[in-house]
């Protein structure tokens, strides 16, 4: 199977790889795997509690090249978006920005999961301040 | 051709705990019945036919003799999918279980990334394959801990099927199945990892 050109981009140079304070209060993190392939996904926000804007993104994955892509790009999309917008991110937005093939939707799957758990997770625990 | 199923088709009851040598009996004696070279001179229709329930049956044996592919088609055949997807087939049953499970499975991934890394930047081999032995007895641990819990829930789901269980047990007990299998997959993906590494 052929990759496109913008999950090899993805794959090669992932944007925003790497970690935040879990501990830190300003930041949720989602932890999410695909139990079929074994792909697990790490995807972290940090919101600005002034604005509720999501001034940074990481993520770490381990899994095949559409599922790195997947949540690289997720983390682009993130930044700069409030926690509203970045929940109306749905996975079909990422399948047609990466051309991705039927039989690797469920990368982009796991990386809408991965965003609404790190929202929730950020969420958990604003509400628990 | 009618099979409704591999378990069926062998003249076996629906459990998991099967005994080897009595499928490899019946799986020699149907070879034999349906064997093509039976059918050589038989019309074409029939000709098709025992070629079909040839390669129906070598599918089937090959399914039921291997634990967990008969863990997988059980599941299929009774309606609890193990279907691609992600969190929304995770685990269902005990969701604190398979945080934990998540949790570990990255950090093993984790470290596996790290050995590679100092593998790459030149490390002694006996340094980093001592790391990557110290990194898989967890991970083997786990795998011996689920290996119980399948001979437990297989005996259970055998005692249901003797018993003539209701619906509601029946589904409680394979939805733990697909929940053990689901978690089972990232656990042969890492030993996978690992062992590719050390035949490195």
């Amino acid at each position: 199977m052929a990759y496109s050109s913008k999950v090899i981009d993805h794959y090669e140079n992932p944007r925003n790889v790497g970690s935040l304070p879990k501990d830190d209060p300003n930041v949720g993190t989602g932890l999410v795997g695909a139990p079929e392939c074994g792909d697990v996904m790490k995807l972290q926000v940090r919101v600005n509690p002034a604005t509720g804007v999501i001034d940074e993104a990481k993520f770490k994955t381990f899994g095949c090249g559409s599922a790195i892509a997947s949540s690289s790009l997720a983390t682009e999309w993130l930044k700069g978006r409030t926690v509203e917008e970045a929940l109306a991110i749905k996975n079909l937005d990422i399948v047609n920005e990466l051309s991705l093939p039927p039989v690797k939707i469920h990368c982009s799957v796991l990386a809408e999961d991965a965003i609404r758990a790190a929202i929730a997770d950020y969420r958990k625990k604003r509400s628990a301040v | 051709m009618v099979a409704p199923d591999f378990f069926s088709f062998l003249g076996l009851p629906r459990k998991l705990n099967i005994d080897h040598a009595d499928l490899e009996r019946r799986y020699r004696a149907l070879s034999r019945q349906f064997h093509p070279d039976y059918f050589y001179n038989a019309p074409p229709a029939e000709r098709r036919a025992s070629l079909e329930r040839s390669s129906y049956l070598n599918d089937a044996y090959r399914t039921l003799r291997n634990k967990m592919a008969r863990i997988e088609y059980l599941l299929k055949l009774e309606a609890v999918p193990v279907a691609i997807g992600s969190s929304a087939v995770a685990p269902s049953s005990d969701s604190r279980a398979e945080a934990e499970l998540l949790e570990a499975v990255f950090a093993l991934n984790e470290e596996l990334d790290e050995i590679r890394g100092e593998r790459a930047s030149g490390v002694p081999d006996h340094e980093w394959r001592a790391r990557l032995e110290r990194a898989r007895a967890p991970i083997e641990r786990k795998r011996a801990r689920h290996e119980a819990a399948f001979e437990e829930l297989s005996a259970r789901w055998d005692a249901l099927v003797d018993g003539g269980a209701g619906e509601s047990e029946r589904r409680q007990l394979l939805t733990k199945l697909r929940d053990r299998f689901l978690e089972r997959k990232y656990i042969d993906n890492l030993v996978a990892g690992i062992e590719r590494e050390l035949a490195q």
